[in-house]
């Protein structure tokens, strides 16, 4: 490894060792932490203002509804006789739906959805799909995640690309999911981003556990995932002049296999120390209904709060894949939908960080536009997606697609999915989406 | 042409043996590292690559024959038609095929664990993730266990007619929807990755052949009752076909001899079979010298095996010990040095899932890119606590989605979960001798040299010891297991 990889590594990990502290004040610290505490300020003093703090930049939520929600009995094309027709026993009638306009209204529990619309802070993008449409839920997500054209396998997710190309060198909490398994659009090169479902399991558990004091096999192993770190008098000196900001940060490539180890174990500590002290810390005030969808809203709102130094947020909902029996289970998942978003809207508000933040939902397809014989849909493809915030331009973008010209029996798209990407990632995150998406997509105006 | 050194007698040792072990296989145990050194470099080889030939031969899972489940899928939808009470059937079915895909995996790292030819396993391994098909389309853990008996078959002998196989291989004919092409239509799905991720890798062939080649791969179909390829020629289309400058009538095996025989493919394998051994970034002469000897051998893998294992470059100070183990290896060779049963079936299936390699479903057609991709900061804190419960039994629950029987996947039973991943802690005894459990730098020395491919620093070994020393050095088992546990969440041991 050569002086100038190491001088930054070591700039990173006091930066990182550095912000813990500050957000940490009341966490017991192992003693060698406390005693660089000082000197580890100073440096990192000026160049704070170069990294994300959390306490600024804009944030992207990303909501996946997984299983193909239902896009026309989400928004709802009440207006279209074509859809009573197909739709006999799942149609909602015009005066049940919450109108939008004279042809389009939605989902009678998207109550709050509706008055974040009226308040001018909901997009509605419609006929939102891409290509070729696939109607398995495994390869079309796959394409959602990757963000690529329906007949090209990717491996890396779209945020890991905008990881890898816009935030080498950030906080590993840029990107924070929240559930079992790491998303594959967070898929990366340079993987990046911590996964976690309660920030009390993100931490490393040890043997035998003390009586709320840290045992002596958690101090130890947080001394020993120090390791690398603990070598570093002098090289502070050398790369004092420089801003922590400026310094690209360096691919898992330049690094040796054991470095690259030692620096992930590093950023997870750090990372898990600071989720579990703002989780400690903030507490939402807004009622969160149960659910897990809310659950884990509330865990990144209170991130949000805490000002976790992250750009990406992802939560899941499961459950949309509703071949039979619909009604029940559609309008279950939708008002719960509805309910944990109204949550995190108004918590967000009430936390002054509405403005910041925007949350956009998306399913692998919508379905198919005839209900079947059990009373449910099959894959279809084109559906709706929501972009929810403080900053959003309200309003119905797209065409709602056709229900007589079809494919297959499915909505044919009018706006690619990444036209919505990378609205977003130019618009909001200020990432050159022709990077991140490998090619340029019309541009929406929902920002 | 060019050739790797072959490695001087006199590296050959005890370091050596135990990495040609943790790499050709899942590692080894301090006794059968010694074996392997005793053995002599050319002989432990010679046994790794040269396995009996019935160790391909195993027996099958209980449940896996033939008995088409889509028929009885069928069934249940026309008895769902009908109007009828389906809903049981279709849990039995639900049930048993959860319950399978489980106990397959389980099979696997059984046969990885505690099987007769480490290498034939690691091979299987390697094509498992070169042909890498999944579950979640194929939908029938029969089909699975038929390519995995197919690839364990054909893992050591030639390529082309491994190609061959897996071209009339059930589930990659449902993976790729090479069973949906016909002469109308052409499903350029298979043909496409047959080229791209086979056999010649992005470059070296144009969308015209594409086209083409998918043509010749029409007529492939599967027959539901015996669960098996069945040739349809019919659906075969006969034409002449203009293939890589060639033109003729031509039938999918034509194609793939076509490209079996481009330099192209033996770089490409080399390359891939390299990087899945050695090292994640090969030189060019490595590469070549590995595609000298697959094409000189007419693509059988054993004689590029040998060659590897027994060079100066598979040995080299930048290969050893810096290779990430992958959760596979993990699971097996933790086992393995722990002197343990392999976790209970459902907790091996977690956690192979939530550290990213979850056998029988990879995550694309691409299969595991492996390296540094395994790790990040959530696989990183998952293996660290994944090791208490290895160490410590089920009393340590890895996580919440353990604990909760989220994320387990079908087959998972709720309310007998803690009944499935119970686990006892590990003995003590077995590898630790009660004469130094008193002497903290003896014990540190012993499991320093059983758990790492490479001595940790000085400074790291006496960090060890100083903890063993302040947890008042009586050598309890519970002590010793939170050592053993505290080694086992560092960097270094994921390294193999």
């Amino acid at each position: 490894m050569n002086m100038n990889t190491k001088a930054t590594l070591q700039t990173r990990r006091k930066f990182l060792r550095t912000s813990m502290l500050g957000a940490a004040a009341t966490w017991t610290l192992p003693v060698f932490l406390e005693k660089t505490f000082f000197a580890l300020d100073a440096l990192a003093a000026d160049a704070a203002t170069q990294i994300v703090t959390g306490k600024d930049g804009t944030i992207l939520v990303v909501l996946q509804m997984a299983g193909g929600n239902d896009g026309l009995n989400t928004v709802i094309p009440y207006a279209d006789d074509a859809y009573h027709v197909a739709r006999p026993r799942l149609r909602l009638a015009a005066d049940q739906v919450l109108k939008i306009d004279n042809h389009i209204g939605l989902h009678p529990k998207l109550s709050g959805l509706k008055s974040f619309y009226d308040e001018g802070h909901l997009a509605i993008v419609q006929g939102v799909g891409y290509p070729n449409p696939n109607r398995s839920h495994f390869r079309s997500t796959e394409i959602w995640q990757t963000a690529s054209d329906a007949d090209h396998t990717l491996s890396d997710g779209w945020l890991g690309r905008y990881f890898d190309n816009c935030c080498s060198g950030a906080d590993p909490t840029v990107g924070v999911a929240i559930g079992g398994e790491t998303p594959q659009a967070f898929a990366a090169k340079n993987p990046t981003g911590v996964t976690f479902s309660r920030p009390e399991q993100f931490r490393f558990q040890p043997s035998a556990r003390g009586n709320g004091q840290m045992s002596a096999e958690e101090m130890f192993f947080r001394e020993l995932n120090e390791g690398a770190a603990g070598d570093e008098s002098g090289t502070a000196a050398s790369n004092a002049g420089g801003s922590i900001g400026a310094i690209p940060g360096k691919t898992k490539n330049d690094l040796s296999t054991l470095d690259f180890l030692q620096r992930t174990a590093l950023d997870a500590q750090l990372s898990s120390d600071k989720i579990l002290a703002i989780a400690r810390k903030y507490k939402s005030t807004v009622p969160y209904p149960q659910g897990q969808l809310a659950a884990s809203l509330n865990i990144i709102a209170r991130m949000i709060a805490g000002g976790l130094a992250t750009r990406v947020y992802y939560a899941s909902q499961g459950g949309f894949d509703t071949h039979a029996g619909q009604i029940n289970t559609h309008e279950r998942l939708i008002g719960e939908f509805n309910e944990a978003a109204s949550a995190f809207v108004a918590d967000l508000k009430q936390q002054g960080n509405f403005d910041r933040v925007l949350l956009m939902t998306f399913s692998e397809f919508g379905r198919r536009v005839q209900e079947n014989a059990n009373g449910g849909t099959d894959h279809g493809a084109a559906a709706p997606m929501f972009v929810l915030g403080g900053a959003v331009k309200a309003g119905l973008f797209g065409k709602h697609p056709s229900l007589t010209d079809l494919d297959r029996g499915d909505l044919k798209f009018n706006t690619d999915f990444r036209s919505v990407y990378g609205t977003v990632l130019d618009r909001w995150l200020k990432a050159p989406s022709q990077i991140v998406l490998g090619r340029k997509f019309a541009e929406l105006s929902i920002l | 042409m060019n050739m790797l050194t072959p490695l001087p007698d006199s590296k050959w040792n005890d370091a050596t043996a135990a990495h040609l072990l943790n790499r050709a296989g899942f590692g080894g145990t301090p006794d059968e590292i010694e074996r392997t050194w005793q053995k002599g470099l050319i002989p432990a080889v010679r046994d790794l690559v040269e396995v009996k030939g019935d160790a391909a031969n195993l027996p099958a899972p209980a449940w896996a024959h033939p008995r088409n489940i889509r028929a009885q899928r069928m069934e249940i939808k026309a008895a769902k038609d009908r109007g009828e009470n389906f809903q049981s059937k279709a849990r039995q079915i639900r049930m048993m095929e959860g319950d399978e895909i489980v106990d397959l995996r389980r099979w696997w790292l059984d046969r990885m664990l505690n099987g007769p030819a480490p290498l034939l396993e690691k091979m299987t391994l390697f094509w498992h993730g070169h042909f890498a098909t999944s579950i979640q389309k194929v939908q029938d853990a029969y089909w699975m266990w038929l390519q995995n008996d197919t690839l364990r078959r054909n893992a050591l002998g030639s390529f082309g007619m491994l190609v061959k196989k897996i071209s009339r291989d059930p589930a990659m004919m449902i993976y790729l929807d090479l069973q949906q092409s016909r002469q109308e239509h052409p499903n350029e799905n298979w043909a496409r990755e047959l080229m791209e991720l086979f056999t010649v890798g992005i470059g070296n062939y144009t969308e015209q052949d594409i086209r083409e080649s998918a043509r010749a791969f029409t007529g492939y179909r599967i027959d539901m009752t015996t669960q098996q390829f069945r040739s349809a020629p019919f659906q075969q289309d006969h034409r002449p076909k203009t293939f890589m400058g060639a033109t003729g009538n031509f039938n999918g095996d034509n194609i793939i001899d076509i490209l079996v025989g481009k330099p192209a493919c033996a770089q490409f394998v080399g390359r891939k079979l390299w990087r899945f051994f050695v090292e994640d970034e090969p030189s060019t002469t490595i590469v070549d010298s590995v595609a000298a000897t697959i094409r000189s051998h007419n693509f059988e893998m054993r004689p590029a095996l040998r060659e590897i294992f027994t060079s100066a470059e598979f040995y080299s100070d930048r290969v050893m010990g810096n290779q990430i183990k992958s959760p596979v290896q993990y699971i097996v060779q933790t086992s393995k040095l722990l002197n343990a049963s392999a976790p209970a079936p459902i907790a091996a299936q977690n956690a192979m899932r939530q550290m990213g390699q979850i056998l029988f479903a990879p995550p694309n057609v691409k299969g595991w890119d492996g390296g540094k991709e395994w790790i990040s900061t959530s696989t990183l804190l998952f293996r660290y606590n994944f090791a208490n419960y290895l160490v410590n039994g089920s009393a340590m629950l890895p996580g919440e989605a353990m604990a909760r029987g989220r994320g387990a996947g079908p087959g998972f039973r709720m309310g007998n979960i803690a009944e499935q991943i119970k686990r006892d802690p590990i003995e003590v005894g077995k590898l630790v001798p009660s004469e130094i459990r008193a002497k903290p730098r003896e014990v540190v020395d012993l499991l320093a040299k059983r758990l790492f491919p490479t001595r940790p620093s000085d400074k790291e070994i006496d960090a060890f010891v100083k903890y063993l020393e302040t947890r008042g050095s009586d050598g309890t088992d519970a002590t010793l297991r939170e050592l053993i546990h505290l080694m086992m969440s560092t960097p270094q041991f994921q390294l193999a």
